[in-house]
């Protein structure tokens, strides 16, 4: 694993709103505020787990950092170059060097087209490889991920789910990029096959020392592979350290309630600890709330919470927290 | 092999990767598509059909054997026994012009004369004759509108539906104007502008109900590619770096046009019905036209006496409706089968 | 729902604008002598005369001028008159029926009118009612026997129906005659005493209270209405059916059933409202259906509408009358629709209130 501390990708204050339309004319009369000022570091060869509830833009980030959507305002800096600022054309010659993974394996191969055509295409519209050579490339990416090369013929409905994944995970590395993002790659699978893809997933990153964005809906998921973790609140992330900082001593509410929700294998610890139960659902992303996101659920709120935005700040080194109240 | 596999519980993987063996069919077709094709084979309905298609798909390539024409080169003409208007009764002998025996003919019907099977309609058209070769009519009339207005409506449902915005707009407008004439009197119209500056044939109705016949396909393509534009594997694609134009022609056109192809090449029976209606009212071919409209139309002028010439519309009328219901009974499971909350039910 | 309705209303001057210009395409392929009968009774066999109308009425000029004319018309100077101008209800002159379009429309439609009237309600009532008993008794023999009959129907060709009518029940039988009435109420209809209130002949008839009329054009129009509706029936008992099935698979109808409703009123009270919310969109559809269907079954049956005048004129290639008449039923079908997209919205409480 690389050691040095470079950074790979810096996100600034990233934006994404997509506009509602209403009335006769059509007229924007709102947004939904997915992602709202967005800013973080990843570094090379690590991985950062971001962790929200379902709704809360996690997803609508690591789409917007590779461009599918056209984000509203902020830059994503990889490798150095800005790729809100890039042409179509330069952006997809650099989608060479970044990558996805889909959460549903199912729904992200395409029925159509076999395993070696899936696997193949990237070799294929980025004039990588021809004819023989994507063939021999194709069954070498199938043997890394633990797929027997001879079924490279089939079509994705006839694998089982985890083996799906193994595809998508084929496809995603067929470039050799340097960073890919996990979108939630474990959660449609069964409980029994999910430690099989994270193990997958880790022994690649090894191997071709990659770097992962991996995002997960529940903290537990992140715990075990990630170096760092950030959560993220109503598009916005509220604290972001390393893994064991994070876990051991969270700083903002939301994380401690989040926390004090995963269940403990001890039945003992598991009564006498501290729960931290919230109250009410999460706001609607079209009208969130003023100052603070969190601050209509949060157990500590105070007047300042309503009146300002509280700054993403670092509290201690490589532990940021976006809260009035933690000193 | 080992130290590439970093993997180590491949060999179970292995072993249990084609837990589901899948034919042929099935990996061709894709598991949406093969599931399709299943329903229609299992419903008796629309085997049903498929043997009544089938059986005048026979019908249509055998027509020179079973009613050899007079002219080789113009077989469409149907052939003429005299002159006189009064429609002759089935079986009566076939005086003039008699055509070549067709090879069956003395083993079934015992004699060495031809007789008019069926009858002759208005002017000794033999209606038999009229029928079998009408059924090729049928078949290249369905076949002709029915390409034509499909690839057209795949056309502009695809550029409707993948540049979005305004230009959807404007094509869908389009396509409501198209829409707001009633289909007949539409294409009614057109032919009648079109029939003196072409001729009398088959093309101006053949023009005028593609005209005015595309749109349908134009709305569920355009509708069944915007589902699939919010997949995921599109997503993907684009993940990969797959240019715009391999998307729609590689991952959303396969996918989305299935369903409208079923639906158009069930369409031939209904192209025929309204090729039919338009040679009733007398727009479209030359008279004695080997066409079951046209040979239907010669009905009109013997309404009051229809109980003793019941023959010249009972005939031709069962052929039209036979071909028709054999497209219908099929289209009637397939409405099912496509029904998303008929899914997993077969 | 109101900035729904709004929308709607906008799109009525965009589609008239689409069919007009639609229309006024097709016009394009006649020669501009020939289109000179949209403006002129008799077409003179003169050179120096055509050449005069043809200049008069713009024909030879470019195609958005030839365009606004067509919409617009003239005013004769002198003599006050307006020539063409179908924004004015000026359709031209029909070759066919030798008088102009408009009035050609104006002394047929309403026969269509009372045909199609009698034509739809029972549609409505019968296919509805047998639609939902085919769904409650789902695979039951009412069920297959409606099956089979929507079927059997949609592949019948209108003319061969009709046909087939007027052999059993006209020449066999001799009980329903085509046309439109008997000599003898033609002569009371032409009388003095009968008031013409409405232009139906039907409604007329009973205003008079003259019931011998009423049941002699109910017997010329049987035929004619069952031949243009059979498709219909068997459209809207397919719809009904599979909408209501539908709705009976819903959970709050398994609700309904386990907190103790009876049957009747699972069925008429929770499921129907729901399940007729298709069947309105369809109601809309079947006016188009029935539209085009009138020029083959009026044929067949010769029942003086307007959908016989346009198949005469179609078989006489007498353009200017067909495309009047295309351009009269165009109108009709935008404002038909307009009504059922509105009431879809008052019926659809996720439009409604959305």
């Amino acid at each position: 694993m690389s050691n040095n501390n470079d950074v790979l990708l810096k996100v600034v204050d990233l934006k994404m709103h997509f506009p509602i339309y209403r009335g006769v004319f059509q007229r924007q009369v709102g947004a939904v505020h997915a992602v709202d000022g967005v800013s973080f570091d990843v570094k090379r060869g690590e991985t950062l787990g971001l962790v929200g509830e379902s709704g809360c833009g996690k997803s609508t980030t690591g789409r917007t950092i590779l461009q599918l959507y056209k984000p509203t305002a902020g830059e994503v800096f990889f490798k150095g170059s800005n790729l809100v600022s890039l042409k179509s054309e330069e952006m997809r010659w650099m989608r060479r060097q970044m990558q996805m993974i889909f959460q549903d394996p199912y729904a992200s191969l395409n029925p159509r087209m076999t395993v070696a055509e899936i696997v193949g295409e990237p070799l294929t519209v980025h004039n990588v490889a021809t004819g023989k050579e994507i063939q021999e490339h194709v069954m070498h990416l199938l043997e890394i991920v633990g797929l027997n090369p001879s079924f490279a013929g089939r079509y994705p409905h006839e694998f089982s789910g985890g083996q799906r994944q193994r595809i998508g995970v084929a496809r995603a590395l067929a470039l050799q990029p340097s960073f890919i993002i996990c979108d939630e790659p474990i959660s449609a699978l069964d409980v029994s096959i999910q430690a099989q893809v994270v193990n997958l997933l880790e022994e690649l990153q090894e191997q071709f020392n990659l770097t992962y964005l991996f995002i997960a809906h529940d903290l537990s998921m992140v715990r075990h592979i990630s170096k760092r973790v950030a959560v993220m609140y109503l598009g916005v992330i509220m604290e972001l350290a390393n893994r064991d900082d994070l876990y051991l001593e969270p700083m903002h509410p939301y994380t401690q309630a989040l926390l004090s929700a995963v269940p403990i294998p001890d039945p003992v610890a598991d009564v006498n600890r501290k729960r931290v139960i919230l109250e009410g659902d999460v706001p609607s992303p079209v009208n969130p709330p003023s100052g603070c996101r969190f601050r209509t659920r949060c157990p500590i709120a105070e007047k300042i919470c309503a009146e300002s935005r509280p700054e993403f700040r670092e509290v201690k080194a490589g532990h940021f927290v976006a809260c009035h109240l933690v000193s | 092999m080992a130290e590439t596999t970093p993997s180590g519980d491949n060999t179970l993987l292995r072993e249990t990767v084609s837990a589901r063996e899948i034919g042929r069919m099935e990996r061709f077709l894709g598991p949406e598509n093969y599931r399709i094709v299943m329903g229609l084979l299992k419903t008796p309905a629309s085997i049903a059909g498929f043997i009544l298609i089938g059986f005048f798909i026979l019908i249509a390539l055998a027509a020179p054997v079973i009613a050899p024409p007079v002219n080789a080169k113009d077989p469409y003409k149907i052939p003429r026994d005299g002159f006189k208007s009064e429609p002759q009764p089935m079986g009566s002998l076939w005086k003039t012009k008699q055509p070549p025996l067709p090879f069956w003919w003395e083993s079934i019907m015992g004699t060495d004369q031809w007789t008019h099977i069926l009858g002759t309609s208005q002017g000794q058209y033999d209606v038999f004759y009229g029928i079998i070769w009408g059924t090729r009519t049928a078949f290249r009339t369905g076949l002709m509108v029915t390409i034509a207005t499909f690839l057209i409506g795949i056309i502009v449902g695809s550029i409707s539906a993948y540049y979005g915005g305004w230009v959807d707009n404007v094509i869908m407008r389009v396509v409501d104007v198209f829409m707001t004439l009633p289909f007949i009197l539409a294409a009614l119209i057109l032919a009648t502008i079109l029939t003196p500056r072409i001729g009398k044939s088959l093309y101006p109705a053949i023009i005028a109900l593609i005209t005015f016949g595309w749109m349908t396909y134009a709305r569920i393509i355009r509708g069944d590619i915007l589902s699939i534009k919010e997949r995921d594997y599109i997503m993907a694609a684009r993940v990969i770096g797959v240019k715009d134009s391999r998307i729609l022609f590689r991952h959303i056109i396969p996918n989305a046009i299935f369903p409208t192809l079923v639906l158009a090449s069930l369409a031939v029976g209904d192209v025929v019905l309204s090729f039919a209606a338009l040679s009733f009212l007398g727009i479209g071919t030359e008279v004695g036209y080997a066409d079951w409209g046209q040979v239907l139309s010669f009905a009109r002028n013997w309404i009051t006496s229809l109980d003793t010439y019941w023959y010249i519309i009972v005939w031709p009328g069962l052929a039209l409706v036979m071909y028709v219901m054999g497209f219908n009974l099929v289209g009637d499971a397939l409405r099912d089968v496509l029904d998303p909350r008929m899914r997993g039910k077969t | 729902m109101l900035t729904y309705i709004i929308r709607r209303l906008l799109m009525v001057p965009l589609l008239l604008f689409g069919v007009t210009v639609l229309i006024f395409a097709m016009l394009q392929f006649l020669s501009p002598i020939e289109r000179s009968a949209l403006y002129v009774r008799d077409i003179p066999r003169n050179d120096k005369a055509v050449e005069g109308i043809i200049k008069r009425y713009k024909l030879d000029r470019p195609m958005h001028e030839q365009y606004w004319f067509w919409l617009v018309g003239t005013v004769d100077a002198s003599t006050g008159k307006r020539a063409g101008g179908i924004l004015f209800g000026d359709f031209g002159y029909s070759r066919t029926g030798a008088e102009p379009v408009a009035t050609l429309i104006r002394n047929r439609f309403p026969n269509t009118l009372d045909l199609t009237i009698w034509a739809v309600a029972p549609v409505i009532l019968v296919g509805i009612w047998l639609g939902v008993q085919a769904a409650v008794h789902q695979n039951s023999i009412i069920d297959q026997a409606a099956r089979i009959f929507s079927i059997v129907g949609t592949s019948f060709p209108t003319f061969v129906f009709g046909l087939l009518m007027l052999m059993f029940f006209y020449v066999k039988l001799g009980w329903f005659p085509p046309g439109r009435m008997s000599d003898a109420s033609s002569i009371i209809v032409r009388s003095e005493e009968f008031h013409t209130y409405t232009t139906l002949l039907t409604f007329d008839a009973l205003l008079n209270g003259r019931f011998d009329v009423f049941l002699d054009a109910l017997r010329h129009m049987a035929m004619p209405i069952l031949t243009l509706s059979y498709i219909s029936w068997a459209t809207f008992l397919r719809v009904t059916r599979s909408s209501m099935l539908e709705t009976l698979r819903m959970e709050y109808i398994t609700t309904a059933r386990a907190k103790g409703l009876s049957e009747h009123d699972v069925i008429f009270k929770h499921a129907q409202p729901n399940a007729m919310i298709p069947v309105v969109t369809l109601a809309g559809f079947s006016v188009i259906l029935l539209l085009g269907g009138v020029v083959i079954t009026e044929t067949v049956f010769n029942y003086p509408g307007i959908g016989q005048a346009a198949a005469i004129a179609a078989a006489q290639l007498d353009v200017i009358t067909v495309l009047g008449f295309a351009l009269f039923n165009g109108l009709i079908l935008i404002v038909s629709n307009l009504v059922v997209d509105v009431l879809y919205a008052v019926v659809d409480p996720r439009v409604r209130l959305s």
